[in-house]
């Protein structure tokens, strides 16, 4: 199979109004200068590929997933995608529809929309405190022209070309030259956001629609990819519950010991990319034991900032990581998305011996001082989603 | 015209199948795409050996095989698997119950030494019990909270009715309370012993492999129980609805009984649900989706049961969107299956789009594990290649009969709607 992922920098993260990134992104695939829609997925699909568009925080782009030996027009059809696309009207009509129907599954399943409220608080006005939909105000305002004006900012300010598994390398490389000849090579990356942390701790229970469970986050900004900090709360996160199986304290205390949840987790750089993730712990429980759970979860946080990991638990953090290298390059997708995101970021994020040098630098001091710095249980914003109506249970 | 659309490997990389003296099928499937190795134990157990009244138990002990065994505490597992590097993870299903941990090529014996430790008993302390069973009260719990979860139990409860597939795997919480250590004990007694299991281990394998699973495996006692002989799925006869408000966004399940993946016209059905739904050119995709513009996705697959199957449709409606209109339209597209057989490049497009889907589906060591451990012990290892192949040559008039025998919802289905809670 081949995988070919076009990547162009942006994303929600510079968008004007909300919902710009996600409906450019996705009308890409909605039809071109020479075909619409229907003829696109028709061509597409011929070949037994999958093509679409997406648009996220902090790109937009186009994904095709074809038999090694179409890779020639699968790189074609990507290239007709990314550069003349044609914007139509009901299309956009149509997919607005459809991110406003998103919304409303989204705040159908309770734990999602929790976690949203969640990143609100943690976020605030920035592209990620909002879900990439925007809201049904922000879809419906949006026009063809917005986007196609969105569209060519994210080209001038370049992107990626990434064409992975059983192909000839110079045969597509000579093929990828020409097709993308007019996109420019990424510039440097951006700067992240600077996000305050809140200057207190909050608390906020929004009515969720579950009808039993109680979704609780407890937890805080924490530092982006390129960030000298990454790597140490990487592995700070493996220790708290971003692990194998039921590992960490976070599922160790809240799920093992005392047996208040189903469903326990926790990490320290959450979704970090050019802009900062989250440090965070999340459990589902039901609404007579979230007090102890939301309790377990702080008394957690707060150990294990005063106290720090123990060494065994960091080198084991660090034995998972390591063994954890070749999982994320098994698949042409996989390695692709990883160029990607290698050449967004300007880290060298494929190169295995880069990720195994950065993974055996920190020691169990670094990673408790990288916490202390990070984490602050003082500040922790805690969001617990509660069941607008709760039924009993069966 | 266009070259025929390709055949995939009906399973990934060479396959070996060994039994050791204990009755234990072993499986080595050879693959050196990435430098890992994938093991998969497989009992011939699930939801449908649990006496009635017992629901959840061979579920509940799947979750007590991390609680303890002789050389592994509580949580050990885990803790060993992340120390080296690894993945783990378990489910159970009405016919099965499947262990799998993925390693760096140069330790996975690791999961050998713990699958023999716990295959020969367990702890089962009766506080881990209890704790694990309050555990498994808020699965179920998340289960029927998740609007999707919450009505397909409920359509496959009233499309197999009293037989076992009708069942919810995780149990009832009454039924529950019910099972404690003895009971989990009995269980594992009867079931978890080599002669009733399959291991597959997948991935870049050295020549030893096979003498590694014998010295950690080929020396536990066999004696396993014969499996209950299982009821007949039984005959609907009639289109049967199930209404039920929950959330606020519509959806939709239409399920009608199948045959199992290795009877007849099983494999047809695998490519009319092609034809309907994969793809953003297929029959039910357009007419429901993109032309139709009345859902916000649509899903139609096949379930796998070895004793029986189900075709099901499924969509999430758009806002203001009337079920019946859905409804309508799922029906007609199902007749015209009948009636209207495929075009020659409608056909190619499913055709290819079914063949992708089949690599995709094994692109992964893991991947490769499951789906040949799964049919190593319920069907056969020839079974995939026998329905990839059945698939691909069916003719639009074979697929055209298995529509009229098959989709026929009058005939015997179960229509699930859930809907918005705002306008009851």
């Amino acid at each position: 199979m081949v995988a070919i992922r076009v990547v162009l920098v942006g994303g929600a993260r510079v968008e004007l109004a909300p919902s710009t990134a996600l409906l450019a992104g996705r009308l890409l695939a909605e039809g071109t200068g020479r075909r619409d829609h229907r003829a696109l997925a028709e061509a597409v699909e011929s070949l037994g590929a999958s093509l679409s568009s997406f648009g996220g925080y902090e790109s937009i782009g186009v994904a095709v997933d074809a038999l090694a030996a179409d890779w020639e027009r699968a790189l074609e059809l990507a290239a007709e995608v990314l550069f003349e696309p044609a914007f139509p009207e009901e299309r956009l009509t149509f997919l607005a529809r459809q991110a406003a129907a998103e919304l409303e599954a989204l705040a159908d399943q309770a734990d999602a929309a929790t976690a949203l409220e969640f990143s609100r608080q943690l976020y605030g006005a920035h592209a990620r405190g909002r879900p990439l939909q925007g809201s049904a105000a922000s879809l419906a305002a949006l026009d063809p022209a917005a986007c196609r004006r969105f569209h060519a900012e994210s080209l001038a300010r370049g992107g990626v070309v990434v064409v992975a598994g059983a192909i000839d390398p110079d045969a597509v490389a000579r093929a990828a030259a020409a097709a993308f000849a007019a996109l420019p090579p990424p510039a440097a990356p951006p700067p992240p956001a600077a996000i305050a942390p809140p200057r207190r701790a909050v608390r906020r229970q929004p009515a969720t629609r579950a009808r039993d469970p109680v979704h609780l986050f407890v937890g805080q900004i924490s530092v982006a990819r390129a960030d000298p900090d990454f790597t140490a709360l990487e592995l700070a996160g493996v220790v708290l519950g971003a692990g194998a199986g039921l590992t960490g304290r976070i599922p160790q205390r809240v799920r093992e010991q005392e047996g208040l949840a189903y469903h326990a987790t926790a990490e320290c750089v959450a979704g970090a990319s050019i802009d900062p993730g989250r440090a965070f712990a999340y459990a589902g429980t039901s609404p007579d034991l979230a007090a102890r759970a939301e309790r377990a979860m702080l008394e957690e946080l707060e150990r294990f900032v005063a106290e720090g990991p123990t060494a065994r638990e960091v080198d084991e953090a660090r034995a998972y990581l390591l063994g954890r290298e070749p999982f994320r390059r098994e698949t042409a997708r996989q390695r692709a998305e990883l160029e990607a995101q290698s050449a967004l970021l300007g880290l060298p994020l494929h190169d295995a011996a880069w990720v195994r040098a950065e993974l055996a630098a920190p020691s169990r001091a670094d990673v408790a001082a990288a916490l202390g710095r990070r984490l602050d249980p003082a500040r922790l914003a805690r969001v617990v989603g509660r069941p607008r109506r709760a039924l009993p249970r069966a | 015209m266009a070259a025929p659309a390709p055949r995939p490997p009906a399973l990934a990389g060479a396959l070996e199948v060994d039994r050791l003296a204990n009755g234990l099928r072993v499986c080595r499937v050879v693959n050196a795409q990435a430098p890992l190795v994938s093991t998969a134990l497989f009992y011939r157990v699930g939801c449908r050996d649990e006496p009635r009244g017992r629901g959840g138990l061979a579920h509940f002990l799947e979750h007590m095989m991390f609680k303890g065994s002789a050389g592994y505490g509580p949580g050990e597992i885990d803790r060993l698997t992340q120390a080296l590097g690894g993945s783990n993870n378990a489910f159970t299903s009405h016919d099965l119950t499947a262990y799998h941990f993925t390693f760096a090529a140069d330790r996975w014996p690791a999961a050998l030494a713990i699958e023999a430790d716990r295959m020969r008993g367990l702890t089962l302390d009766p506080e881990a019990v209890a704790s694990e069973r309050q555990v498994i009260l808020e699965e179920i719990a998340m289960y029927r909270d998740d609007p999707w979860d919450a009505l397909e139990l409920d359509v496959q409860a009233e499309l197999w009715g009293d037989h076992p597939y009708g069942r919810p795997v995780l149990g009832t919480p009454e039924e529950l309370e019910g099972e404690g250590a003895e009971q989990l004990a009995g269980f594992h007694r009867r079931f978890y012993r080599p002669d009733n299991a399959v291991l597959v281990v997948a991935g870049d394998l050295e020549a030893s492999a096979l003498a590694l699973v014998e010295e950690a495996l080929g020396g536990i006692a066999p004696g396993a129980d014969p499996r209950p002989a299982p009821p007949p799925p039984p005959a609907l006869g009639e289109l049967r609805r199930i209404e039920r408000r929950q959330g606020e966004v519509g959806r939709l399940i239409l399920a009608l009984p199948a045959p199992a993946p290795d009877r007849p016209e099983h494999a047809e059905l695998r490519m009319l649900a092609a034809l309907v739904g994969l793809g953003r050119s297929s029959r039910l995709q357009r007419e429901l989706v993109e032309e139709g513009e009345l859902c916000l996705a649509f899903s139609a697959g096949l379930t796998d049961g070895a004793l029986g199957s189900s075709f099901t449709l499924a969509a999430e409606l758009l806002p203001g969107i009337d079920p019946g209109e859905v409804e309508r339209r799922l029906f007609a597209a199902l007749a015209a299956l009948g009636t209207l057989p495929p075009s020659e490049p409608e056909l190619d497009r499913a055709r290819r789009l079914f063949a992708s889907d089949w690599v995709y589906g094994q692109e992964r060591i893991h991947q490769q594990a499951l789906v040949t451990g799964q049919a190593l012990a319920e069907l056969g290892l020839e079974q995939p290649g026998r329905l990839l192949a059945r698939a691909l040559d069916a003719t639009p008039d074979e697929l055209a009969t298995a529509a009229r025998r098959w989709l026929v919802p009058e005939a015997g289905a179960v229509l699930g709607l859930s809907l918005p809670e705002s306008a009851s």
